[in-house]
């Protein structure tokens, strides 16, 4: 059931993180192929294919976003995103230790999908990513490709 | 000038006008007194002068004893009446030291006549001479008499003259007087508008723009009285409020400096802090689950305590963070149902921890002025307290409800949990105080900080009856009337 193309774009700085969350991705058994960014402006070069990234195959099907980042933080990269029409209807999961209500203000306003709160605890960590991974790669539905208004 | 001494200056002028005035009528009356006299003298003697020529001729006519006699009376009035010296007019004085003579004069040739009469020093001039003499004499009489009673005359005219003298005077001293007293009173209505309705005027206006906020405004009033001086006071209060309102808003935006400050080493607390901890956790994690089967039971024990430690890091980290949250919310205060929201908390305890028995007894109704999502924080707080405290317990009660005590409203959560001793009472509400092992009651010992500075937020309060064993009442109220 599992649909292998579509890949998840981790923008995320620190490498433990990612190194945690995709341990947590292998355990929810999600095969997907996931690129990882290390700071704002690799996600946004990933995603508009240019500099190290210009012969990247296709747009991610779900972005997870961290909002602390070095050269572009996370809340540049959606409002980035969210003026390009590209990738204006992506989804995107802020995924972010941050509890602060400015940033899930913030988040929701520039357009974000989903804001998830990285727990200390790695056992509900899994449970989250789980969940994501179900709701954002197999359940819903996106727009057609390249569809902008 | 002071207005005060402007003011005595003219009430001065005003009174020696009335008074002036007044020396004036007084003046007059003594004066037209004085000529009524004059004038009553006068008419006494003209009478007494009529009566004695009356009675002069009637003896040079008849030659009868009682005709002299009625003389020597009349003469004697008379002398009685001019003798008197009652007048003070020099011009009267003059006139009567003449009537004087004349009146002595007239007595001298009745003298004579009275000695011709009687058989004579010399009769051989005869009849005839003897008659002739008379006639002189009598006509010497008359003449004289006739210019007493003209003497009299101008008397009685003089004095009417003084009267009418002394009445215009006191016509044209009132007159005089009360345009002085108009001028005075036109002048004090224009020192009024001018010095002070027109300061007063500025002076209102100041504290209008003062009142709406405008700092920067000066009365600028030079003059020298006391609405000068309130002016300049005026203007140096100003001065010190701006100065103290700029010292105000100085450390009001030293203090949003240091907010934003504490803010961004809050975000940054969140972000850095934690991530640390999951590292620690979720590879402890994966070590037991990947390599669980090689590990013996101490090196399993030991990862899982790094597990918890950093757990309970996490949670020490989220409450220090609710913590200064508490105190960083803008408060917005609006009537809150009490009542509603330990309803929902107890619901939610009951539903987490459904194998305990917990009586509630939550009072209907209690409403305070409060912001909402603080008070939920404080009611959740203080409601897990009691729920924690009485899991030990049985036939658990846990109270919700409104107190009076020393004429002040407030309201209480109250349980028959474990309690403590009153004197770890002031230690309570400290941050990472704790009265209870861990091993007995878990928890951080931030949440009664967090209560405390939200009634603090509120001007409230919160304090607390325990006793060890019998459970713990907190209690709480607001600056404000808060119950309806």
């Amino acid at each position: 059931m599992n649909d292998g193309n579509k890949v998840i774009l981790l923008v995320e700085d620190n490498p433990d993180d990612v190194a945690l969350t995709l341990r947590a991705f292998k355990r929810s058994h999600l095969m997907n192929p996931i690129t990882v960014a290390r700071d704002g402006i690799e996600a946004l070069d990933f995603m508009f294919a240019r500099g190290d990234f210009a012969d990247r195959a296709a747009l991610p099907t779900i972005v997870i976003l961290d909002l602390k980042l070095p050269k572009l933080d996370g809340l540049g990269v959606l409002k980035a995103m969210r003026a390009d029409p590209r990738t204006q209807f992506l989804p995107v999961v802020i995924l972010t230790s941050s509890k602060e209500e400015q940033d899930l203000i913030s988040g929701y306003a520039l357009g974000a999908n989903s804001y998830v709160r990285k727990p200390v605890d790695f056992a509900e960590f899994l449970e989250a990513v789980k969940v994501l991974g179900i709701y954002w790669l197999m359940m819903n539905e996106v727009p057609p490709q390249g569809t902008a208004p | 000038m002071k207005i005060s001494t402007k003011g005595r200056l003219a009430t001065g002028i005003a009174l020696a006008t009335i008074g002036l005035i007044a020396a004036v009528i007084w003046w007059a009356n003594t004066e037209v007194d004085d000529a009524n006299r004059q004038r009553r003298q006068t008419s006494e003697i003209t009478r007494a002068l009529n009566d004695l020529r009356l009675v002069s001729f009637e003896y040079i006519l008849h030659r009868t004893e009682r005709a002299r006699l009625q003389e020597h009376e009349v003469a004697t009035r008379l002398d009685r009446l001019i003798a008197d010296d009652p007048f003070r007019d020099p011009q009267a004085i003059e006139v009567l030291a003449q009537l004087r003579e004349d009146v002595q004069a007239t007595h001298r040739i009745f003298e004579e006549f009275l000695a011709g009469a009687t058989p004579g020093p010399d009769p051989a001039a005869g009849p005839d001479a003897t008659r002739l003499f008379e006639a002189q004499l009598s006509s010497r009489l008359l003449v004289l008499q006739q210019e007493s009673l003209t003497a009299a005359l101008r008397l009685a005219d003089h004095s009417t003259q003084r009267i009418d003298a002394a009445q215009r005077r006191v016509v044209v001293a009132i007159l005089l007087g009360l345009a002085l007293i108009a001028v005075t009173t036109a002048a004090i209505g224009w020192l009024i508008g001018r010095h002070v309705l027109r300061p007063i005027a500025r002076l209102e206006q100041a504290t209008r723009e003062v009142a709406a906020g405008n700092w920067n405004f000066q009365v600028n009033l030079s003059s020298r009285d006391e609405i000068g001086d309130m002016a300049r006071n005026f203007d140096a209060m100003t001065r010190a409020l701006r100065e103290a309102f700029a010292e105000v808003q100085r450390k009001n935006d030293e203090l949003a400096a240091l907010n934003k400050e504490i803010e961004a080493f809050s975000y940054s607390v969140s972000h850095d802090l934690r991530a640390p901890l999951r590292s620690m956790d979720g590879f402890s994690l994966a070590l037991i689950e990947d390599y669980g089967d090689k590990l013996d039971a101490d090196a399993l024990d030991s990862l899982n305590r790094i597990r918890a430690a950093s757990q309970r890091m996490g949670r020490l980290i989220d409450e220090l963070l609710g913590l200064s949250r508490v105190t960083r919310t803008e408060l917005v205060v609006r009537s809150v149902n009490l009542s509603a929201i330990a309803r929902e908390i107890a619901d939610s305890l009951e539903r987490m921890h459904p194998g305990r028995d917990v009586r509630w007894e939550i009072s209907e109704g209690m409403t305070v002025q409060a912001d909402k999502s603080l008070m939920h924080i404080a009611m959740q707080n203080l409601l897990e307290n009691a729920w924690k405290f009485t899991g030990k317990t049985a036939n658990a009660v846990i109270r919700v409800g409104i107190g009076e005590a020393n004429g002040e409203r407030h309201c209480f959560v109250a349980d028959n949990g474990v309690g403590f001793d009153m004197s770890f009472a002031d230690r309570l509400f400290g941050a990472f105080q704790r009265l209870h092992h861990e091993s007995e009651f878990s928890g951080t010992g931030i949440g009664l900080a967090i209560v405390q500075r939200i009634f603090r937020r509120h001007e409230g309060r919160i304090w607390v009856q325990a006793r060890p064993g019998e459970g713990a009442t907190f209690f709480f109220s607001f600056k404000e009337p808060s119950h309806e």
